[in-house]
């Protein structure tokens, strides 16, 4: 029960409420409040959006205990402005295009007002000193610096108001124009509602059981005092599912619950749904399993030689080969000067969009079971619930609210199953947040992958023949790992016209955490062992590397590595523009740096150096290097 | 400057494909021109962060004759939108852009085809821009608001309309691996510019020049911000970023463990727009999502080779992974070091 007795100012207002005593400022602001423009990332104070003032000073509210802030004064993002009436600062965040998901913006736009507060003049290199507590995964943070040196500006009288609406509005067409995002004001007053911001009457709240195993049979789930917990309405496994129990988004290898075994550390076992998370949790808390390891798989190297099956019926841990062969690379290297091979690797990247996975999921009146999440694909994923709970396709209904930053993070479903199980056996809405560290073990990762390269030239420096095979990490579950081997092997030899290719991709499963779909799909992997060789090719024929890629690009006209002909190629307009925009100086990479004369230009930023800020004289003046 | 501080410099390109691979990709969207000169939207679109509402308010709204700010963009609901599939692969722009524009040129041919016959002209003579409807070659003009309302109360005619857009794919050839994965592809290619101190092996990206083909900008400041973070997160990939997993446990299960790109490490970003429509589709316009940080990785390793002569191939190229190749570097004298 609420026993915490709290008096205070909250933008403005005299507030006095009873609350929980374990309560955070942030759960205080979000729960009792609605004030929901305060985010939570992490939870651990390390990324910022959930940042307010307290007594004028910026903190992180996941940091501050609730009874702490009795008395004080505080501001939230609600306090700064609205989408009618801005603050100069959520004004110049539309005007430069700062928002993109939105997710981290209310924290920056608190970080930024904090800035500009302490110091009005604050100079470019003392605002990225002040708001590098928070972290954005989306915009590469430029049109943040651009918005708050516009509002400083606008602040200091040194530029109009008016800057805030300016855009080159064109007189016949609309197309081209840098229109304002429409979506802006709701994001930098923090009034768009993600996912996590909802409640519904009579909502509970899940928490889920995960495997502490990556490999390992279950041999009994012991539910019989999570049951008695007060407060639980609802406990699911796999035995609940009513059809066919497999969800992917290429191979559908995945079940809603963990069945007979586990395939990682992080994998979903069991999900509760009760009156309240903590009640949730300690349900989670109360259930046993029992276990029987199984041997287990790591290295991709491994899993090829099938001693370890991860997934018994497909009778390989193979998820998907896609070869692509064109011409005779045998011959052509036989004509060629210069042979070089090589070897590259890549890790697995966590997509660390701001937003932790959250959704919420209800039957409506009309026996419509609803989810909404922010989902990247709900076309497919009404397709797989509707299957896995044996319902006509029309009675399931998935919504996509905002997505605070996905990069194909959110293309999984991976809870989704779990929330609309609950949903259909309580009857009452159910709402689930994951903390970032659930989020971050549950959820797929870029594949790591590693290359071998062989790549045969002329002297001119023509690229005869190409020999490229990778061999990718999928983890426990087929997640994107097909669709990634297929774009890594279509685009993985570049955008050059190369008449002999011998292309392989792989990937496998593994007990690791899954792989999946992120931003750039395989062919980040591929082509950069590609542009290193390109690199490693120019120095040893001695020439400039734009000079050895415009050899080999595509020009209209040619086939792709997939024998398609290209109505139209680009490359070589892209180089030459990018040859003039970098003002680069030509010459073969052999380590040059240190005479090169094109270095040092004004389109670098400064280098931090160590010390270097707090030598800074606070008047905007720069350190000397 | 310090001596143990090289720069250097570095390029690499990259292409890509757009909208759904080695398959066929579609895209539904309903247009209505509404009360008011206004203009509803109905798709399978929800906000991602790309920009994508905006987008389509400035597509429908060039396309309706409408002001953008006036474009209402319906939920993404799959009982009450039409199917516009995933938000990914680079596809947003070009799959549902152009499945708006055609589904607003529909829209508008109704209200057109009434006002040919409200003012007795032909149909093609009619234009419509922010707001205003009139016909060429005559004095006959007024606010679309206007117009709506004639169109609905003297014709009984709402001016809507639903339309799709496909893309063209095919599967790829089991053994050879041959066919027709996309319809349109972009290409790009960027320059970093790095400092590297080889007394503690930290590499700063200080400068970032990006050149990239989308098509067609359609707001060329969406297109800078796509470029400019993709840059980010591939700095993340090449300098810092690291799942790491010892048996199956993970060992950075948090941010305090998972180091991510803060405001400090990233470059000044210089980005250049180039423009090849995709002969294709209506609006000319490809994409920039995905493409934006291929080359960024390699062009960043480019640029260490050149700043210290040592070649990081395994990423990402972490202080101690370059201090490592420094020493065997100057064991062996080898330049080619993993």
């Amino acid at each position: 029960m609420p026993n915490l007795e709290l008096k205070l100012t909250i933008n403005g207002r005299k507030i006095k409420k009873t609350t929980f005593s374990h309560y955070r400022l942030l759960d205080f602001l979000r729960e009792d409040l609605d004030l929901t423009g305060t985010k939570e990332g992490c939870g651990a104070g390390e990324c910022g959006t959930c940042s307010v003032f307290i007594n004028g000073k910026l903190v992180k509210s996941c940091l501050v205990p609730a009874a702490k802030a009795d008395g004080a004064k505080i501001e939230t993002v609600e306090g700064l402005g609205n989408p009618e009436q801005m603050s100069h600062i959520q004004k110049a965040f539309c005007a430069t295009g700062a928002s993109q998901c939105g997710f981290c913006i209310p924290g920056m736009v608190m970080a930024a007002t904090s800035t500009l507060r302490n110091n009005p003049k604050a100079n470019l290199e003392q605002i990225k000193e002040e708001m590098g507590g928070n972290i954005c995964r989306c915009t590469g943070y430029q049109k943040i610096f651009d918005a708050v040196e516009m509002a400083r500006d606008v602040i200091n009288k040194e530029k109009s108001e008016k800057v805030f609406d300016e855009y080159e509005k064109p007189k016949n067409s609309f197309i081209g124009a840098n229109v304002k995002r429409i979506d802006a004001p709701s994001k930098v007053t923090g009034r768009l509602k993600y996912a996590a911001d909802m409640k519904l009457p009579n909502m509970l709240h899940m928490q889920v059981l995960r495997s502490d195993r990556p490999h390992a049979k279950i041999l009994n789930i012991d539910l019989t005092k999570a049951k008695k917990i007060d407060g639980v309405r609802g406990i699911v496994t796999c035995d609940d599912v009513p059809g066919i129990d497999n969800f992917g988004v290429f191979i559908e290898d995945q079940p809603v619950l963990a069945k007979d075994k586990v395939r990682y550390v992080g994998e979903a076992i069991v999900a509760v749904a009760a009156d309240t998370v903590e009640q949730a949790r300690d349900a989670i808390n109360a259930i046993k399993i029992k276990y029987k390891d199984l041997p287990a798989i790591y290295d991709p190297e491994e899993a090829l030689k099938e001693k370890i099956l991860i997934h018994e019926h497909y009778k390989t841990n193979l998820v998907k080969h896609i070869p692509i062969r064109k011409g005779n690379t045998e011959e052509a290297f036989k004509k060629a000067d210069l042979i070089i091979e090589d070897e590259f690797s890549t890790q697995p990247v966590e997509h660390a969009y701001l937003e932790p996975m959250a959704g919420v999921s209800y039957v409506d009146q009309d026996g419509v079971l609803t989810i909404v999440s922010p989902s990247q694909n709900i076309t497919h994923h009404r397709h797989m619930m509707a299957k896995i709970m044996n319902l006509p396709i029309h009675k399931v209904r998935f919504i996509m609210s905002p997505v605070g930053g996905g990069f194909g993070g959110k293309e999984d479903m991976i809870y989704q199953g779990m929330l609309a199980l609950l949903a259909t056996k309580t009857r009452q809405p159910i709402k689930y947040v994951m903390t970032r560290e659930e989020d971050i073990v549950s959820t797929a990762k870029r594949h790591p992958s590693r290359t071998k390269y062989k790549m045969g030239l002329t002297k001119e420096g023509k690229i005869l023949a190409v020999e490229i095979s990778m061999l990718a990490d999928g983890g426990a579950y087929g997640c994107s790992t097909e669709g990634v081997m297929r774009k890594a092997a279509i685009l993985g030899a570049g955008p050059y016209n190369i008449e002999n290719l011998k292309m392989d991709t792989r990937g496998v499963y593994t007990n690791n955490t899954p792989s999946g779909a992120f931003r750039s799909f395989g062919a980040l992997q591929t082509e950069f062992a590609t542009e290193s060789m390109l690199d490693i090719a120019a120095e040893k024929l001695q020439m400039d590397p734009f000079e050895i890629r415009r050899i080999n690009a595509f020009v209209k006209g040619n086939l792709t590595h997939t024998k398609q002909e290209l109505n139209s190629a680009s490359i070589n307009t892209v180089l030459n523009e990018l040859e003039k925009l970098s003002n680069w100086e030509k010459g073969p990479p052999q380590s040059r740096g240190q005479i090169r004369k094109d270095t040092f230009s004004k389109d670098n930023r400064d280098a931090c150096e160590l010390g270097a800020r707090l030598k800074s004289n606070g008047n905007g003046k720069r350190v000397n290097r | 400057m310090s001596l143990t501080k090289k720069r250097g410099r570095g390029v690499a390109a990259a292409w890509y494909g757009i909208a759904r691979t080695a398959a066929m990709d579609q895209a539904g969207a309903w247009a209505e021109i509404d009360d008011g000169g206004s203009a509803k939207i109905s798709t399978g679109v929800t906000e991602i962060g790309e920009g994508i509402l905006t987008v389509l308010a400035q597509v429908a709204a060039d396309e309706l004759g409408v002001k953008p700010e006036n474009v209402m963009i319906g939920e993404n609901d799959t009982s009450r939108s039409p199917e516009a599939a995933h938000a990914g692969a680079t596809r947003q722009t070009y799959m549902i852009g152009n499945a708006v524009a055609l589904a607003c040129r529909g829209a508008r041919q109704k209200l057109f085809d009434v006002m040919a016959k409200e003012w007795k002209v032909e149909a093609n003579t009619i234009k419509a821009h922010n707001g205003e409807i009139w016909s060429e070659g005559t004095n006959y003009k007024m606010e679309m608001s206007e117009a709506i309302h004639i169109c609905k109360k003297k014709y009984g005619v709402i001016p809507v309309a639903g339309e799709n857009y496909t893309s063209h794919h095919t599967g790829l050839d089991p053994v050879d691996g041959s066919g027709r994965p996309w319809q349109a592809y972009v290409f790009g290619g960027q320059v970093a510019e790095v400092e590297v101190d080889t007394a503690t092996g930290e590499v700063q990206l200080l400068g970032i020049w990006a050149c990239h083909d989308v098509g067609k900008a359609i707001n060329p400041k969406g297109v800078e911000g796509q470029i400019e973070g993709g840059v980010v997160q591939a700095v993340g990939q090449a300098l810092m970023e690291n799942y790491e997993l010892d048996k199956g446990r993970t060992k950075s299960g948090s941010f305090a463990k998972y180091i991510l790109p803060t405001s400090l490490d990233v470059p000044k970003v210089t980005s250049k727009i180039v423009e090849d429509p995709d002969p294709l589709s209506p609006l000319g316009a490809k994409g920039i999502g995905e493409p934006a940080m291929v080359p960024t990785s390699p062009a960043i390793m480019n640029a260490i080779y050149d700043a210290i002569g040592v070649r990081i191939k395994s990423l990402p190229a972490t202080p101690e992974k370059i201090l490592n190749a420094l020493k065997e570097k100057k064991q062996n004298g080898s330049r080619n070091i993993n």
